[in-house]
């Protein structure tokens, strides 16, 4: 059985050759990348696309495969963040240990969310999961024990640390990012063979007809919801300590949770590739149209590109930059 | 008690303002089916359309009332010939993400020509007046943004229930394949619903600016506060957008007077959630 699973994980043999290709190279990319590009910001970029791309591998699982509009992944990510920086200050507990504790915490919370939230369909779905992330993102600006609107900060430390994962050189933080993003990749790939990949598509396609095939819709959903936290938690573990700064603004904020569906659905929502894709075209644009713009005083230019790209894709191709993709390969 | 009294009072005009956003939100999702992300973006909209109208030609804040509500029926015109009309066809996902991503276009829009900063008018009829009747002030942008409200709130439900343009509006609403067997265009009613709802809430934009500064990113906030009263009264229900926004007036004005100002908007919050988690239909939902 553990056996069957990691074949599964570990084999791309039922996807065409270009898309293996593809997924090579950008394994080649990622790997060489800090030894051929040496300029600080592109790698502060580069780690940037990475977190993303983590962050929207796993809302692809609830927002793509799922058809379910979850707008606050920013959420999870914010705390399981938290949760992490508050023990490694508070009681100087090391990052391996935090970071798993975070993670449990922004499962949990996904979990008690998912199953009330999960009772409503649509729009009512959404607008609740946005809702609840402003609820908890005023309670996070106006508790002080958790540094209210001025965040928290970790203590620098003398010497490079692993116990804490802190580095003078971006290229661990690099890596580290890269081996999440790649065990995210082989985790959907393995889930989307899975028993609950094809159960919660066939929730997306019609829930009524999957519920009479005998399927729990509910706690399908909440599954995938939870999965979902936990990649986001992982996510926040690894923000927390990369930027050594966090406040309610920059991880618990609404615009995290909608850049990372608009995102998504830009690269193709509901397709193994399609987060990546988003990543690889907005962070990019994000990071050097901001720097740019932003010196040059313009300010929410950036915002409004992508805001017209996802207008443009969900009026014409649902599916996203990948959908567009497949199309033109089936026409061939 | 005469500050119990001064909220409540104050409270209730300013409900009739949030009936009046929701409306809008009500109009559109009961025509077609779909959430307005956008709505709290179309009230900016209307906010900034009267703030630059009044302060450019100097002229008095209420009298850009049919400007804004020209302005909101254009744009919501717009947005349904441009955008909408081509999300309908898509999986929810899209219908959801195409509104939103029009939120956030029109929001930094906003941001990008009038920058981050708030914005109030100084002169006007009504701004910074108040008189006190018995123990109760009452201050007169709140009362006379209260009146036009209900005015405009009376003029559409009088407009849904005897015109036979609105007759046509609620057929559309019920069952679009059917009135249009009856030989009513749907496709205009629906346009028409977007026109309508950008119309009422840019008039209530064009009130709000009496007595609230503006900013570009007041949308969200306004945008749930008319989901949760819309989510109250029932989606589509016109009535039950009125009485709901009474009754989200005074939860806002009340807990922020007793909670502490910081919280108001989180039981904007919480108030949605119990109502879609607890009672999904609303209060006069069908």
């Amino acid at each position: 059985m553990q056996i069957r699973t990691l074949k599964d994980a570990l084999s791309f043999g039922d996807l065409p050759a270009v898309e293996r290709i593809g997924f090579i190279l950008f394994i080649t990319f990622c790997f060489i990348f800090p030894w051929i590009i040496k300029g600080g910001f592109a790698q502060a970029v580069m780690i940037q696309f990475l977190i993303f791309c983590l962050y929207g591998l796993g809302w692809n699982l609830i927002g793509g495969y799922g058809g379910q509009v979850a707008l606050g992944q920013a959420k999870n990510v914010g705390m399981s963040a938290y949760t992490v920086a508050l023990l490694m200050v508070r009681w100087n507990i090391p990052f391996w240990v935090c970071t798993p504790l975070g993670v449990i915490v922004a499962t949990i919370e996904s979990f008690v969310l998912g199953y009330f939230l999960f009772r409503l369909r649509g729009h009512y779905f959404a607008i609740a999961t946005i809702a609840v992330s402003l609820v908890w993102q005023q309670l996070f600006i106006n508790w002080n024990f958790i540094g209210g609107a001025r965040g928290i900060e970790l203590p620098l430390r003398e010497t490079p640390n692993f116990i804490y994962m802190q580095f003078d050189s971006p290229v661990y933080y690099h890596y580290f990012a890269f081996v999440l993003v790649m065990i995210a990749i082989l985790y959907m790939n393995w889930f989307r063979k899975s028993r609950l990949g094809y159960q919660l598509r066939a929730i997306t396609a019609n829930e009524d007809v999957a519920e009479s095939l005998g399927i729990n819709a509910h706690w399908v959903k909440v599954k995938a919801y939870c999965i979902t936290g936990i990649f986001a938690g992982m996510g926040g573990a690894f923000y927390t300590v990369y930027y050594s700064y966090i406040d309610p603004f920059s991880v618990m904020h609404l615009e995290l949770s909608i850049m990372i569906a608009l995102m998504t659905m830009i690269g193709g929502a509901g397709s193994m590739w399609g987060p990546i894709i988003g990543a690889m075209i907005l962070i990019p644009l994000d990071r050097y149209l901001g720097a740019w713009l932003g010196g040059r005083g313009i300010l929410g230019v950036d915002f409004m590109i992508y805001a017209l790209m996802v207008m443009i894709i969900s009026a014409y191709e649902p599916r996203g930059i990948w959908g567009i993709i497949e199309k033109a390969r089936r026409k061939r | 008690m005469e500050m119990l009294l001064s909220t409540l009072v104050s409270a209730l005009l300013m409900g009739m303002l949030f009936a009046l956003v929701a409306l809008g939100l009500a109009i559109i999702f009961g025509v077609m089916n779909i959430v307005n992300f956008a709505h709290g973006e179309f009230l900016m909209v209307g906010m900034y359309t009267a703030f630059l109208t009044a302060t450019i030609f100097s002229i008095e804040p209420l009298l850009t009332l049919p400007i804004a509500a020209m302005v909101g029926f254009l744009l919501g015109i717009a947005s349904y010939y441009m955008l909408v009309r081509y999300l309908l066809k898509g999986p929810m996902i899209a219908q959801l993400l195409g509104t939103f991503g029009l939120m956030i276009f029109l929001r930094y829009l906003a941001m990008c020509i009038f920058g981050p900063d708030y914005k109030t008018l100084e002169h006007g009829l009504l701004i910074g007046k108040s008189i006190m009747w018995g123990p109760v002030v009452l201050s007169y942008p709140r009362l006379g943004t209260a009146v036009l409200s209900m005015l405009g709130f009376g003029i559409i439900y009088w407009m849904m229930d005897y015109t036979r343009l609105g007759k046509a509006l609620k057929a559309t609403a019920l069952d679009v394949e059917a009135a249009g067997y009856m030989g009513i265009d749907t496709e205009k009613m629906r346009g028409l619903a977007w026109g309508l709802g950008g119309a009422t809430v840019g008039i209530a934009g064009a009130l709000l600016i009496n007595f609230y500064y503006v900013f570009p990113t007041i949308g969200i906030l306004f945008c749930m506060i008319a989901f949760a009263t819309v989510a109250l009264g029932g989606f589509g229900s016109i009535k039950g957008a009125f009485i709901a926004g009474l009754i989200m007036g005074m939860i806002i004005d009340l807990g922020g007077t007793y909670l502490g100002p910081q919280y108001k908007f989180a039981l904007i919050y919480l108030t949605f959630f119990l109502v879609v988690v607890i009672r999904p239909k609303g209060l006069f939902g069908w």
